[in-house]
């Protein structure tokens, strides 16, 4: 079976591609900011367990109360890229996703699940005393789940080669675990994310919890370290996946491709840059520098999809209608909806700042 | 044909459709009237300076909370993951021609975390105005996530103007989008009362707690009535074939419409009671049933919104298979499975014709019907076909009955698929009988009736029926069941099938139904030889030994085919051939 063959045609898009390539590319970073505050936070929650003391026990309790919120925004914020990733790509991602449709699924009843242990986890904090730190590391566990769920369709979704398997097995139990790129690439994005995650910690700590000044100290500490120590592993890890991709992917990234091996430097320097800044607890700039690369790491990502598909896809050739008062619509509807959220939240500081 | 299948073949993917959504508008709809109740009834406890309604408000929203944001946002999500696995072509078309609207919706979405986060947290720490203003921003964003969602839903019901012109806001400002604005709406604050009675019997204060279900059951109640014209406005503006499956035509849409119908009576008659006439009545167990009937309401009007536009997904642009109408003449001349990605028959071929039937059946049934489940089995639907009447059905499904798409491809798939769905499913004959002549009643009833009743179902009910009221019957079936459509067919063909039918439960009758065995033999053997040819071989053979080499001729000499003449015509061709062979009985 030839995969060309198997591709389905892709839809009409109704704005040229380049714009949904840049809500894509502005939208899918946020949602990786609060996946990574979500999964360091649920962690830093469980290993503050494992410390005796009143301080600990607080952090725990604090970190506790911003979980929810995290997996709200975190669910909100993945709701944008990947609407643009089924404009996009959309022929190929339900292809994958019926593949692999009963895993796909079951990924609604496990974050529900994680969400409402979460809010278990915060509601009844006091009432379930240390045992909760079982409650949080099962939180962890179901959504490190999810994150192996999505990589598998990602990864699934630009490789037609694997799309074969369907005749011999339709209902929804594949996975793409023959994939040599799916565990290093899995471990990258979870590494990476709980090292992020760590440093989201730092800063709440240094700032949110800054009243409580042993929570605080104790908060950077837990949060700075496992940011630094992940990120020192993601050396390693960033490297196995590296050497996983195909020859001619890894050729790009090597010198082959001017804008790929432009990242993958500008990516280790900055990795080098924040493990410096990382060991030597300044939040601040660590923040700025982990700001640029996540995205920097999001436009790679970008950058290996591009060539996993170059022999299939190539999005700039799907036909365009455009239509642009829908994309007005949700511009002024955009700057309005974050001019409201500003505003509740300054509602929300000057109330903080009051009391 | 442009995606694979997930292929789980008792579970229907229609069935799981319905599920998550039937849960989701419950708790979607909550999510936009609740905003309304919360902010009116905080107002009412500050105009009041009632301490105890704030605490009922408070509580409240931590329930609303708990079960809106992530029961509601999750299962939201669930719809979309569904939906684009179930019907992968026709969310492409929805998510590429709206797509700003989603995102758009997504913006909102974001404003309600947000805004409700803050309204619950701040409660009786922040000053009132700015807490009550907070609560608006929550309504207002989640209503117009409502109107939103309400555009594009309603798109696919009525596309309207979008069908010729492709724009955006011909589509999602289509015939149904006010209408049922209006209903949802309604709806809406229908649930916010009912949930509001949930929380307020869970009040401890029992003055507080009578006047609390008194309110919400208010809101309910009013709400109610007002949904029932922007029901019947959304009914009267649905085009003349939905309106038609609405009024009867589909038996899915009447079952949904008869339980929506009674579950809101239900609901009335028990909300009246429960506020008015008795204090007693306003128990939980009680308000869980008012909930249940709510979710009855509601859930058949999302059932009978969803099947009214069938046979489409989009009505008129896409059928619920993922073929586009305007691809249907080219694919039938150059057939599906060459123009299909995910079979392995690009043709049907002699030795491949129940595998390419099964892709067929995969491609274009699989949607609606599942193998052995409990949703439009297609196990129970083909039991009593045979494959010429299967073939004949198949033919004219859409014609016959409007709510089933079109066979899409060529004769030879056609037959492919019917074989499938006979011999591949039922183990039954390939025998070509819609040629052989056989019983001629039987064979009309299984081409036109058997899909949605066997004999065995009619034959108890026709027990006491005279052939005349039979016949009679089958000249304005839809006035039996508004469901049937009418037997539009020649006096003649009539007559066969009250024959049939009125033989079920009379033997005799047919016994005595004159039998030409000298016709049959020539309609069914001639082409291959005539009587002489057989004679000799006959020779010696007893009456009995001709009826059973009748059953299998295909065991005297496979290139024979099987005779599917019924056991009557068997008969009378068995005593012909006797009779013609010199033989005696």
């Amino acid at each position: 079976m030839n995969p060309q063959n198997l591709i389905p045609v892709a839809d009409t898009l109704t704005a040229p591609n380049g714009w949904f390539q840049f809500f894509l590319m502005l939208t899918f970073p946020l949602h990786l900011f609060a996946m990574n505050a979500m999964l360091g936070t649920g962690l830093v929650a469980f290993v503050a367990h494992l410390y005796p003391g009143r301080a600990y026990r607080e952090l725990s309790h604090e970190l506790a109360k911003a979980l929810p919120f995290l997996i709200a925004f975190t669910v909100n914020l993945g709701v944008a890229p990947l609407l643009f990733v089924n404009v996009l790509y959309g022929h190929l991602l339900y292809t994958s996703t019926i593949l692999m449709g009963l895993f796909w699924l079951a990924v609604i009843p496990v974050v529900i699940v994680a969400y409402y242990l979460a809010y278990i986890y915060d509601f009844r904090f006091k009432q379930l005393g240390n045992p909760a730190m079982f409650v949080v590391f099962a939180v962890v566990l179901l959504l490190l789940l999810v994150g192996f769920v999505f990589t598998n369709n990602m990864t699934m979704m630009i490789s037609p080669t694997s799309w074969g398997r369907w005749f011999a097995t339709p209902n929804g139990t594949l996975l793409n675990l023959a994939d040599p790129t799916v565990l290093s690439r899995y471990l990258h994005m979870m590494a990476g994310a709980l090292a992020v995650g760590g440093l989201f910690v730092a800063i709440y700590a240094s700032t949110v919890l800054k009243s409580d000044p042993d929570v605080s100290e104790i908060g950077q500490k837990l949060g700075m370290r496992l940011f630094a120590w992940l990120t020192l592993v993601q050396l390693a890890v960033g490297t196995w996946f590296l050497l996983s991709l195909p020859q001619h992917t890894l050729h790009r990234f090597m010198g082959g491709g001017g804008v790929a091996t432009g990242l993958l430097v500008t990516g280790v320097l900055l990795t080098v840059a924040v493990l410096v800044t990382g060991f030597r607890r300044q939040v601040l700039p660590t923040v700025w520098l982990s700001m640029a690369l996540v995205y920097v790491m999001a436009f790679m990502r970008d950058v290996v999809r591009g060539n996993f598909l170059a022999p299939y896809f190539n999005p700039t050739t799907v036909p365009v209608q455009a239509q642009w008062s829908p994309l007005v619509l949700f511009l002024v509807s955009l700057v309005a909806g974050l001019v409201l959220v500003v505003w509740m939240l300054t509602r929300l500081t000057n109330l903080k700042s009051r009391a | 044909m442009n995606y694979p299948v997930w292929y789980v073949p008792t579970f229907g993917g229609g069935l799981l459709i319905a599920l998550v959504a039937i849960v989701h508008v419950f708790v979607s709809h909550f999510a936009v009237g609740g905003g309304l109740y919360l902010v009116l009834t905080e107002r009412k406890a500050l105009r009041e300076q009632s301490d105890q309604i704030m605490a009922f408000v408070r509580k409240h929203t931590k329930f609303f909370m708990l079960l809106t944001m992530v029961f509601g946002g999750l299962t939201g999500v669930a719809i979309w993951f569904v939906i684009s696995l179930i019907h992968p072509a026709a969310t492409s078309l929805l998510i590429h021609t709206f797509v700003f609207g989603w995102a758009t919706e997504w913006v909102f979405f974001l404003v309600e975390i947000v805004a409700l986060f803050v309204y619950f947290y701040t409660f009786g720490r922040m000053d009132d105005r700015t807490h009550l203003t907070i609560g608006w921003i929550y309504f207002g964003a989640a209503w117009l996530s409502l109107f939103l969602i309400n555009g594009i839903i309603d798109f696919m019901l009525t596309p309207g103007a979008w069908v010729a012109t492709n724009d955006f806001w011909s589509g999602f400002f289509n015939p149904t989008f006010w209408p049922s604005l209006f209903f949802r709406s309604f709806m809406s604050f229908m649930l916010a009362g009912c949930y509001g009675f949930l929380t307020a019997t869970l009040l401890e204060d029992e003055t507080t707690r009578h006047r609390m279900i008194r309110y919400s059951g208010r809101w309910a109640l009013v709400s109610l009535v007002l949904s029932l014209p922007a029901g019947w406005w959304y009914l009267s503006v649905l085009p003349d074939k939905a309106r038609g499956l609405v009024g009867g035509v589909s038996p899915t849409i009447t079952r949904a419409a008869i339980v929506g119908a009674y579950s809101f009576a239900l609901l009335s008659g028990m909300l009246i009671c429960l506020i008015l006439l008795n204090q007693k009545a306003r128990t939980r167990g009680l308000i869980v049933c008012v909930m249940l009937a709510a979710m009855g309401y509601l859930g058949a009007f999302e059932w009978t919104r969803e099947a009214a536009r069938r046979p489409y997904i989009v009505n008129g642009v896409m059928y619920s298979n993922g073929i586009l109408q305007k691809d249907l003449e080219r694919i039938n001349r150059e057939g599906f499975l060459k123009n299909a990605k995910w079979v392995q028959h690009k043709e049907v071929t002699e030795t491949n014709q129940l595998e390419a039937g099964r892709e067929l059946f995969l491609h274009q049934c699989f949607a609606c019907h599942t193998v052995g489940g409990m949703n439009n089995d297609i196990l129970m639907r083909t039991k009593n076909m045979s494959y010429g009447a299967m073939r004949k059905y198949l033919s004219t499904i859409h014609e016959k009955r409007y709510f089933m798409p079109p066979f899409v491809g060529t004769e030879v798939e056609l037959k492919a698929l019917a074989a499938y769905l006979t011999a591949g499913l039922h183990k039954k004959p390939l025998a070509d009988d819609s040629a052989a002549g056989g019983e001629r009643g039987k064979q009309l009833f299984e081409e036109n009736c058997a899909a949605c009743h066997g004999a065995d179902v009619l034959k108890p009910l026709l027990a006491s029926w005279p052939r005349e009221q039979v016949r009679a019957a089958l000249d304005k079936l839809p006035a039996l069941n508004p469901a049937m459509p009418d037997y539009a067919a020649p006096k003649a063909d009539k007559d066969a099938v009250a024959g049939y039918l009125f033989s079920l439960n009379h033997p005799v009758a047919a016994q005595t139904a004159k039998v030409d065995g000298a016709k049959l033999f020539e309609e069914n053997c001639t082409a291959c030889h005539g009587f002489d040819q057989i004679k000799p071989k006959l020779r010696g053979w007893s009456r009995d030994k001709i009826r059973t080499a009748l059953e299998k001729l295909s065991a005297l000499n496979p290139a024979m085919p099987d005779y599917g003449g019924s056991a009557v015509e068997k008969d009378g061709l068995a005593d012909y051939m006797l009779q013609q062979a010199g033989g005696v009985k």
